[in-house]
């Protein structure tokens, strides 16, 4: 109790108290002398036992077998006794001063005591609590940092299909243009054996022209004046009969 | 015509597509239009062009021998493979990338070991409930207070409280 308080007069100490817990972890090596090695035993987390305050629970553990439970009482009450009577202490007035200084600070402490101690422990468990979030959020990134790193390796292992693919890229592009190449040899020799087959017709389709029109041109120049006149007059009779019967016709 | 052709090697875009970091991907994107965009021009070309009917022409074009002339340096030309630069190239490429890619691959280990050690001092830290200052200093050193350059206490500068 008394040690809280003075956890609590030193503030703004990193120091974690008189602690322990009942089961220990891991063993913390302390003796850097050479003499021992052994693990050292986890720090008490209270003080010792005592009763009334001030008198340690060893002195009635050590009088018990002797003088049962009440013997330290009583040794206390004889030495009490011993030292008013004799004048070893002698009252006066600080006593009564001692006495009501006394009542007011076991007053003060039985009164505030829990509470200030509760503060005090709040205040640790803060920074311990902040210690270990501080822990825990380091070793999750580490997790996570091996975990990125493994798939990172495992991304490496894929390089080969980039390379796959540029070589088909380039296979393809070759066969390609292979191709291209020999449609083109065809086409052209197709071309030019179409382009013979068009002049041809071209030259026949000229000539036909050219000899119609001759043929036309002689024959309207062999016709001479005398058949002109003949084949008119054919003409007009022939338009003469014509123009009777289908007079005739239209009348009956 | 079957000899020369270096066989296609079927490319699994979706596991390439996995493999790829987030940094690299407009790279990818940009390959793999690119090889559609090849594939597809090379689907659209048949593989060989349609034969010349060589009985029809030789019945219709009036030049004499034109047409068998045509024919005999038809069938005798060869049409030249285009000759293949970049595969040399990708291979190069390919080693050196396989260089880098193991130098990586093995400073990602170093890291890893790292990692792991800082892991390990971790899980084997005792708790901090049961920790003196001693055993703080020892297990974090960048908490150890310096009282050779700071000798009064706090120990610190006032503005690191």
């Amino acid at each position: 109790m008394l040690s809280r308080l003075v956890f609590v007069s030193a503030s703004a100490l990193k120091s974690s108290g008189p602690i322990g817990a009942g089961v220990v972890h891991a063993s913390r090596c302390l003796h850097t002398s050479s003499q021992s090695l052994a693990p050292v035993p986890p720090l008490p987390e209270k003080g010792g036992k005592v009763r009334h305050g001030f008198i340690p629970e060893e002195l009635f553990q050590l009088l018990y077998p002797k003088t049962g439970v009440t013997g330290p009482y009583m040794l206390g009450a004889g030495l009490l006794l011993y030292m008013l009577s004799k004048e070893i202490y002698v009252i006066n007035h600080e006593t009564f001063a001692a006495a009501s200084i006394g009542a007011v600070i076991i007053y003060g402490v039985k009164k505030f005591g829990p509470s200030v101690a509760a503060f005090a422990d709040k205040l640790n468990e803060e920074k311990v609590s902040k210690a270990q979030e501080v822990k825990d959020v380091a070793m999750s990134s580490l997790a996570q940092a091996i975990e990125d790193e493994k798939k990172e390796q495992w991304r490496v292992e894929g390089r080969a299909m980039l390379f796959d693919a540029k070589r088909n890229n380039v296979a393809m592009l070759l066969e390609t243009n292979y191709r291209e190449r020999l449609h083109m040899v065809t086409n052209e020799v197709k071309r030019r054996l179409d382009y013979q087959i068009a002049l041809q017709d071209l030259n026949r389709r000229l000539e036909q022209e050219h000899m119609i029109n001759w043929v036309e041109k002689s024959v309207i120049s062999s016709i001479t004046p005398q058949q002109e006149k003949e084949s008119i007059a054919k003409c007009i009779t022939d338009l003469k009969a014509l123009a009777k019967t289908t007079q005739a016709k239209a009348t009956a | 015509m079957a000899g020369r052709r270096a066989a296609l090697k079927a490319i699994d875009w979706a596991a390439f597509a996995e493999r790829v970091p987030p940094n690299q991907r407009t790279m990818f994107n940009n390959l793999k239009t690119r090889s559609d965009a090849i594939a597809a021009k090379l689907t659209s070309l048949p593989e060989k062009p349609p034969a010349i009917d060589w009985s029809y022409y030789r019945s219709v074009v009036a030049k004499a021998g034109m047409v068998d002339e045509f024919e005999k340096k038809f069938g005798a030309l060869k049409v030249p493979e285009p000759v293949d630069t970049q595969t040399t190239v990708i291979n190069g490429q390919e080693e050196e990338a396989n260089k880098t890619a193991s130098a990586y691959v093995e400073a990602s280990k170093a890291r890893i070991a790292q990692y792991e050690k800082e892991l390990e001092k971790f899980k084997n830290m005792i708790p901090f409930d049961q920790m003196t200052i001693e055993d703080l200093n020892d297990t974090f050193p960048e908490t150890k207070l310096d009282k050779e350059k700071h000798p009064y206490w706090p120990h610190k500068p006032i503005a690191d409280l």
